[in-house]
């Protein structure tokens, strides 16, 4: 039977037939798929707080979802946006194929994004030091590392690791603004997060302590004994491992900032070392203290660095961690909505496999789970990557690029708060008009985003009607699952003649901003 | 009737006409435009009774980041204060020193960054509540915003804010409002969350569909109707924005000349309050507005005085004050009341960085004129060892939702604060008429 494509198997290995199906065998004519489409969105949010505390529940996928549905769905939600060439291979690999395929991210050859990334005028900072990012201008190095992350994003094969690069870009959340990280957060992109993106959240974790751009960010390079500085340690405790109700007391924060007294940086003009991580332990303080219970001894300054990496393997090792961290990987993957269950098992794998972030992506990633989640809404740096993505788009210059995402709301490395941009539709979805017009702009014949151009020669070859030129444009965009709905008004807008240019182009740029292209 | 709502109904597109239904009533009930209305007002005309419901339009000011109430407003008659902050306390009044605080009533004073805002106070336009806040224990900047915007301590189910479910609760003010909230940023803060015919618009003006000229209607009209065809919350989002484009386009915001001589300044805060005063001029029916100002979580170097906590302290002083004299002056003056909040105060003690950690209480300013102002309503607790909250921090003495629902209900028609502040019984502190 078809809808038994999509059951949980178990043992993730073992639920090969989820894409042996042909996907014409399922399809009725208002399908699964249609379905899917007809289910976007909430209920009325102005109502939801006389019926209930909340919003309305975000819709689910019935489970039988067909298995091109599903499959357009992973590859969405792998990748910064669906091509047609990422659909063709998940086509080819199939459910788990296709997710083994990306998260053994080092095996995709990548040519094309690395000789772009080798262009050493364009990108002369990447590989440098903090010194030597000192003789470089204020902001190049800042620019660089966005302008980098902009290629990356919409030119690597490397499609899901980017997406976890992003989610722990957000969870580690650095603002790039200001003097000292505007040259310190590229490194931590560099060593701290893209090392470690789909590797041990241990490693992770222990790496984000060490982080200059971190510990300056979070002022614990000033924090000294007699008078700790509280910042990072509540924003490790609350954000980076326990959540904010994991536990811990104003007492834990206190104590945990005593713990980090001394991790600081070199300073600037102290020698070969500056802007590298320092334990400094002439600001150490060498008391006893009590985190979450544990006793961490009176040590000497000399060996006063082992209390921060005691705090460390204390949160690790906590279930609030497992639990907190768990949840907020559902959330990038799955939703909000994530099942309580679910969120249990992956914090299992998390405790099982020792932070091993591969294992808890699987096991979030299990084909019924996906089946069964919520329709994510598009942030405008996954919209704006993912229209260049869908049309063959060179890039030159990315100032203007950048410019958009700030009036959309999401310039890369940008938030200015620890907690890293909101992933939920009810802070994104008012501001649709930048959104409708990076689409419209895009695609205009007049190239109207400098630096950013769209060659559509040959998109369209062969096909006269309007319906076979929409049929393509549902094709590219959304893995042929446009509703009908927003088919049919694009067809009707290539009227009378499907093979103007201008037309065809404005469609894409139409198809950009519907309602259907604006989740995942 | 004018604007382009009738341009756009009389293309024969049928839903396009349904969604102009509101536009056509809106124009249906209003008087011919006042042929002297300046020419940055709106083409469209006023609704005659606008004015007579009393209800003022809220702007809701966020200080993302924890402000420092013990610097904004200075409880300089406790002598705590000083032991507590021996680098960055502001002087007392009679001090010798150049900058100190102006006093406000014997015991508080502004500092100087604040001045700006002394003529409202006098004016009792301004009122200042001290020792006030959220009752969130956490010192989480993020805990601690989302279960103030929300209106409830400690319920992650409710995500709706406080004046989004104020805005669905009650009719609108103009009943031919397309845009009824609106807030200055690129996202929708958590306040204003659940409000009917509200966006977040970053920079109100040039708001409009981009690509040729040529066809833009058309394109509009798929867009349209691509929106009509799917479910809120993108649904409700799409509509409005096309909705707002006529609403807004009637409004010269680049043109716009304050009253009174007020200056805004060139800060993003003050160009966002600006294009707010022209938004309320033009009586749209826009009846809630939300702001954030950021940068307040001053961990080290504060700078009181001079510096990053003084430097904000100036623009928002500013910005409020050019704002109160530009409601003030000239031929429109549309009744509004500010708030201005943040998500807790900072410690009572400074720390080893020149700077502040996370505390609890604060003070919150209100200003309007139906502000019983001149005053700093508060319960002191004082800031001896044995009167700070956890033994760190000025405590809570007036919840910040006794503020917010004493002017939901005085002042924005109100029928139920259970709905906006639920399971709290809230105490009125006389702060409105």
């Amino acid at each position: 039977m078809p809808h038994a494509t999509v059951m949980d198997h178990g043992a993730p290995a073992a639920s090969q037939s989820t894409e042996d199906a042909p996907p014409g065998k399922l399809a009725a004519p208002s399908g699964p798929a249609v379905a899917r489409r007809a289910l976007f969105g909430f209920g009325a949010l102005a109502a939801a707080w006389s019926s209930a505390k909340s919003v309305a529940a975000p819709p689910r996928v019935p489970a039988d979802i067909e298995p091109n549905s599903l499959l357009v769905r992973l590859v969405s939600r792998l990748t910064m946006g669906l091509t047609t060439e990422e659909h063709a291979l998940a086509n080819a690999l199939g459910y788990q194929g296709y997710l083994e395929y990306h998260l053994n991210h080092t095996a995709i050859p990548d040519t094309a994004l690395d000789t772009m990334l080798a262009d050493q005028v364009r990108f002369s900072t990447l590989t440098m030091t903090y010194e030597q990012l000192l003789q470089v201008a204020a902001g190049q190095a800042a620019n660089e590392c966005i302008e980098a992350a902009i290629f990356r994003n919409v030119y690597s094969k490397r499609q899901f690791f980017e997406r976890m690069v992003e989610f722990w870009s957000d969870h580690f959340n650095i603002d790039i603004a200001g003097e000292r990280t505007s040259r310190l957060k590229p490194i931590d992109d560099r060593d701290v997060i893209r090392p470690n993106a789909l590797g041990n959240f241990r490693t992770l974790l222990h790496a984000s302590a060490h982080s200059p751009a971190l510990l300056f960010y979070l002022n614990n390079d000033i924090s000294v004994a007699g008078n700790p500085n509280e910042n990072y340690a509540r924003e490790l405790l609350e954000l980076h491992t326990m959540g904010a109700d994991g536990g811990y007391s104003q007492q834990d924060v206190a104590e945990v900032a005593r713990c980090f007294t001394g991790w600081t940086i070199w300073r600037d003009a102290s020698g070969a070392a500056a802007g590298t991580f320092r334990y400094n332990q002439n600001v150490h303080d060498t008391g006893q203290k009590t985190v979450l219970g544990n006793v961490i001894p009176a040590r000497s300054a000399a060996a006063g660095i082992q209390d921060g990496l005691d705090v460390l393997n204390i949160l690790l090792d906590h279930p609030s961690t497992a639990r907190y961290v768990s949840k907020k990987l559902c959330g990038w993957l799955l939703g909000r909505a994530t099942p309580q269950a679910t969120v249990d098992a992956v914090a299992g794998v998390y405790t099982t496999s020792g932070g091993d972030i591969k294992a808890m992506i699987r096991e979030a990633l299990r084909p019924n789970n996906l089946a069964a989640a919520e329709m994510k809404f598009k942030r405008p740096w996954h919209l704006f990557v993912n229209c260049m993505r869908v049309v063959p788009t060179t890039i030159t210059n990315t100032s203007q690029l950048r410019s958009r995402l700030i009036t959309a709301g999401q310039p890369r490395f940008g938030w200015p708060t620890p907690d890293g941009y909101p992933d939920h539709v009810d802070y994104w979805v008012g501001n649709v008009m930048p959104r409708w017009n990076f689409g419209a702009d895009l695609m205009n014949s007049n190239q109207p985003i400098g630096g950013i151009s769209v060659n559509t020669t040959g998109y369209f070859a062969g096909l006269t009607t309007a319906p076979q030129v929409v049929g393509r444009v549902s094709d590219a965009l959304e893995g042929g699952e446009m509703p009908q709905g927003e088919r049919t008004l694009l067809e009707n807008y290539l009227q009378p003649t499907p093979t103007s240019v201008t037309q065809q182009r404005e469609v894409l740029g139409l198809a950009m901003s519907s309602p259907s292209f604006q989740w995942y | 009737m004018t604007g382009s709502h009738q341009t756009e109904a009389a293309r024969g597109c049928t839903e396009y006409a349904e969604l102009s239904r509101r536009g056509f009533l809106a124009a249906s009930g209003l008087a011919a435009a006042a042929v002297a209305a300046p020419a940055w007002l709106p083409r469209i005309a006023f609704a005659k009774d606008y004015r007579s419901s009393m209800r003022d339009v809220i702007i809701s000011i966020y200080l993302r980041g924890a402000s420092d109430g013990l610097t904004m407003c200075v409880p300089y008659g406790d002598n705590a204060y000083y032991s507590l902050r021996p680098t960055l306390a502001i002087a007392r009044p009679d001090s010798s020193a150049t900058d100190k605080a102006t006093d406000l009533d014997g015991f508080f004073g502004l500092p100087p960054a604040m001045l700006p805002l002394l003529p409202a106070y006098q004016a009792q336009r301004l009122a200042i509540v001290h020792a006030c806040g959220s009752t969130d224990a956490s010192r989480s900047h993020f805990d601690a915003q989302r279960f103030m915007e929300v209106g409830k301590a400690d319920d992650p189910t409710l995500l709706t804010g406080w004046l989004g479910r104020h805005i669905a609760n009650i009719p609108p003010l103009n009943p031919s409002a397309v845009l009824r909230g609106v807030g200055l940023s690129t996202g929708l803060a958590r306040t204003l969350v659940g409000a009917p015919d509200t966006l977040p618009i970053a920079n109100l003006s040039g708001f409009n569909l981009a690509g040729a000229q040529t066809s833009r209607t058309a394109r509009r009209m798929v867009i349209d109707n691509m929106y009509n065809g799917t479910l809120d919350p993108l649904k409700a989002a799409g509509l409005t924005t096309l909705q707002t484009i006529d609403t807004l386009a009637n409004i010269s915001f680049s043109t716009y000349q304050p009253s009174g001589g007020a200056n805004y300044g060139t800060s993003a805060f003050g160009s966002s309050m600006k294009s707010v005063a022209a938004l309320l001029k033009a009586q749209v029916g826009v009846e809630a507005v939300a702001i954030d100002v950021n940068g307040w979580d001053t961990h080290t170097n504060q700078g009181n005085i001079s510096g990053t906590m003084a430097a904000l302290m100036a623009s928002i002083a500013q910005v409020l004050a050019a704002f109160d004299t530009d409601l003030t002056s000239g031929p429109t003056q549309p009744s509004y009341i500010a708030v201005v909040m943040s998500e807790f105060g900072r410690r009572a003690a400074e720390n080893g960085s020149a700077g502040t950690d996370h505390g609890h209480g604060n003070c919150m300013l209100v200003l309007g004129s139906a502000v019983q102002g001149g005053r700093v309503v508060s319960q002191w607790p004082g800031l001896a060892p044995g009167q700070l909250y956890e033994g760190l921090d000025l405590d809570v003495t007036i919840d910040y939702r006794d503020v917010l629902a004493e002017i939901c209900a005085q002042r924005l028609g109100a029928p139920d604060l259970s709905v906006i502040f639920p399971d709290y019984a809230p105490t009125f502190r006389n702060i409105v008429a």
